[in-house]
């Protein structure tokens, strides 16, 4: 800005327009780079790693199985959703990580309010556990192999009657097979190690809390807030089209397109975060409505702000606490929707996700119970966890609900 | 422009919205290959014909060798003069498919709305009443574990325990016995159960943050004062001004879980519902019962728009018409 001691009419407004506005933020800047960085990678892995030839087989593989990172030495197959999530991380990062740290004092008075809420702080705990052993743990762990001579292991503190395996790992004692470190959570029917799917399912969950609700986030926020500010005929035209797709059940259409095209998950989490969006978008509307009467923004309308950039810099930020407290509950609905897919046996079923392992299990529940309880448990407390952050969030981002009910 | 006119838009907005949606599902069905094409195919070339051949008599046969438009026109008749189509599996008209599976999810679906429309304000009443003592705490987990634990997990940690290890309900639903009948309450119970600890969750949570508003405001203020027994206040002073904001989301809720959950539960509990229905349809790839029931949901999650919409304009005399 200008020199603090100008008067009025010295103030150069030529220098002053030129220079404002268009101003890029470190957090843009940085989510730019991170694209960019990106983006180069996924064209070398489109470009140059196609079709390798697997040596050991004597087979080309196509598209089947790239690693990407062949180069220095780390096979890993990076997949679409592999390049959407780590542009969902990239953004989460730069607008709401780094937020966090650039504004530390709301971040101290948010920490304290959450620190009031033991449940929240535990649930927190969990989903960070979660993540980052979801994130990282698929890089380190081999994916779950089937190896039916080890099927059936009981997990560690646990036993079997040693009828059902065709080989007991552990010790035998008093004609039941005991459970060992080596398959911690114990194995399936056909000898996969729960623990590694459970890893594998942790990560899976993440892509679709992250991907969906990024997709969901940015078309519902963008939908409500234009509608609220517009209203008139834009307003109408989008909740109208709002009501249609409510009326049309994302579960139903996400059923009636697998019929036609078959599962993926990639198709999953796209469909779930162009489809499911109403209720985030009629949400933020009515908070943005409330907010567009504020005196705040008739000041900057009367300042002579472009729309644009009344939504963007005023009506957005000024409505984040709703989309946040909205985010933390529609995470767990895609999670759980997946998880139903998976045991109807209608999702992608070359996937280690936690409901293909409780649907699996779900043969062996009189002998060996833990197939389907050890997945179901986890998706549960994540569910739970969800579910009480969301509620600790709305009260810490959202002072006045506590106010009235106090 | 008062009310009447704002309900009359609203039914022929209903109205459009179900054209749109079955002009959209004929779209998906007409772009995607037909299986019944690719499976005469196949059996012609397995047969050692020649499947090219094949494929244009089975097209032939499916009409749909004839134009897009005469094709889309034919269809939106047939679908709104009910003429759904016939169900290769089932071996019966789609619509006749659709009313006898209706016939159970009726069964468990009416009794569970009742007791969660019942129930959860209810909860939500009690723990505003004695918040942050112990028995708000006991209701709040109550409602969260019910809102956390996937409907059909639970469903099959209780099918295990009642039906396998205690064999009081039958593992698979017993389709034999009288609507109305013990063995019939029964064996619906655990499902009904289920899907209620699943649904009342939220509905829970709106109404204890919705009636806590209330229970300090100058009305109860007043009402207290002037010697207003408890109970009264909270039945008509709390508990009517807390359902306004739950109706319109009650509604849209419930649907949204019944088009989800009963087809899980129904699938875990081997009721042959809707639910049943179109999952057993997507897995033998019987295109007119996918699609029949697919348009079975969407017209109830239409229709339940509809009326969240009326029931909110009628309940709250507040709302003004001409801004929408």
């Amino acid at each position: 800005m200008a020199a603090d001691k100008q008067t009025f009419d010295e103030v150069d407004w030529g220098q002053i327009t030129g220079e404002s506005d268009r101003e890029l933020s470190p957090n843009f800047l940085i989510l730019l780079a991170g694209t960019a960085m990106l983006l180069l990678i996924a064209a070398f892995d489109y470009f140059f790693v196609t079709g390798t030839y697997d040596a050991a087989i004597g087979m080309d593989f196509g598209n089947q199985y790239t690693p990407t990172f062949d180069i220095i030495g780390w096979g890993y197959d990076v997949t679409q959703l592999d390049w959407l999530f780590a542009f969902s991380l990239l953004l989460f990062g730069a607008y709401v990580v780094l937020p966090l740290y650039q504004n530390p004092r709301m971040s101290s008075y948010y920490w304290r309010e959450m620190k009031r809420n033991r449940p929240a702080m535990v649930s927190l705990g969990w989903l960070i556990f979660i993540f980052v052993i979801g994130v990282l743990g698929p890089v380190v762990i081999a994916a779950p192999r089937a190896d039916l001579a080890v099927q059936y292991q009981p997990p560690v503190l646990l036993s079997i009657d040693t009828v059902y395996p065709i080989r007991c790992v552990g010790p035998v004692i008093n004609g039941a097979c005991q459970g060992t470190l080596q398959y911690p959570l114990g194995t399936t029917g056909d000898g996969k190690d729960i623990f590694n799917i459970i890893v594998y399912g942790m990560q899976i969950s993440m892509k679709i809390g992250f991907i969906a609700t990024l997709i969901v986030v940015s078309i519902g926020t963008a939908v409500g807030t234009v509608a609220a500010y517009a209203g008139g005929l834009v307003d109408e035209v989008l909740m109208r089209y709002v009501d249609v797709q409510q009326s049309f059940p994302t579960f139903i259409l996400y059923l009636l397109i697998l019929y036609i095209w078959g599962a993926s998950l990639f198709l999953f989490v796209v469909l779930f975060g162009l489809f499911a969006w109403e209720g985030t978008a009629r949400y933020v509307r009515s908070n943005a409505l409330a907010k567009t009467e504020e005196e705040y923004i008739k000041a900057v309308q009367l300042s002579g702000a472009s729309t644009y950039r009344i939504v963007r810099a005023h009506i957005v930020p000024n409505t984040a606490s709703s989309i946040i407290t909205d985010i933390t509950l529609l995470v767990p609905t895609f999670i759980l929707a997946e998880a139903q897919f998976a045991f109807l046996g209608l999702g992608d079923s070359t996937i280690p996700s936690w409901g293909v392992l409780i649907a699996a299990g779900r043969s062996d529940l009189a002998f060996a119970p833990w197939i389907t309880l050890a997945p179901g448990m986890f998706l549960f407390f994540t569910i739970l966890a969800f579910n009480f952050l969301g509620d600790a969030l709305l009260d810490a981002l959202n002072p006045e609900a506590e106010a009235e009910s106090e | 422009m008062g009310m009447e006119w704002y309900i009359v838009r609203r039914v022929a907005w209903a109205a459009i919205v179900t054209f749109i949606i079955v002009s959209v599902t004929w779209g998906l069905m007409a772009a995607a290959p037909n299986p019944e094409v690719q499976k005469a195919a196949t059996q012609a070339a397995m047969d050692g014909e020649d499947p090219a051949a094949a494929a244009d008599l089975a097209r032939q046969r499916a009409q749909l060798d004839r134009p897009l438009h005469e094709r889309f026109m034919d269809y939106v008749v047939g679908v709104y003069t009910l003429n759904w189509g016939w169900s290769s599996t089932r071996n019966q008209p789609v619509t006749q498919a659709l009313i006898e599976s209706l016939h159970y999810t009726v069964q468990y679906s009416v009794p569970w709305t009742i007791l969660t429309v019942l129930i959860g304000p209810l909860v939500g009443l009690y723990s505003a009443a004695n918040q942050y003592s112990w028995k708000d705490h006991a209701a709040t987990g109550f409602a969260f574990f019910g809102y956390a634990i996937p409907n059909f997990f639970f469903g099959i940690i209780l099918l295990l325990l009642f039906g396998v290890q205690l064999r009081w309900i039958p593992i698979v639903y017993n389709t034999d016995v009288a609507v109305f009948s013990v063995e019939n309450a029964i064996q619906l119970s655990v499902p009904i159960f289920v899907l209620v600890t699943g649904s009342i969750g939220a509905i829970m949570r709106v109404s204890r943050n919705e009636s806590a508003e209330y229970t300090n405001a100058d009305f109860v203020k007043t009402a207290k004062a002037k010697g207003v027994s408890t109970y009264r206040i909270y039945f008509r002073h709390v508990l009517r001004p807390t359902m306004v904001p739950l109706s319109t989301t009650i509604v849209g809720y419930l649907l949204a879980l019944f088009t989800g959950s009963s087809l899980l539960v129904e699938v875990v509990f081997g009721i042959p519902g809707l639910g049943r229905t179109l999952y057993d349809a997507v897995i033998a790839q019987d295109t007119s019962l996918v699609l029949g029931s697919v348009l079975f949901f969407t017209f109830v999650a239409t229709i339940g728009n509809l009326i969240q919409d009326m029931v909110y304009t009628v309940l709250d005399p507040r709302i003004s018409f001409e801004d929408r």
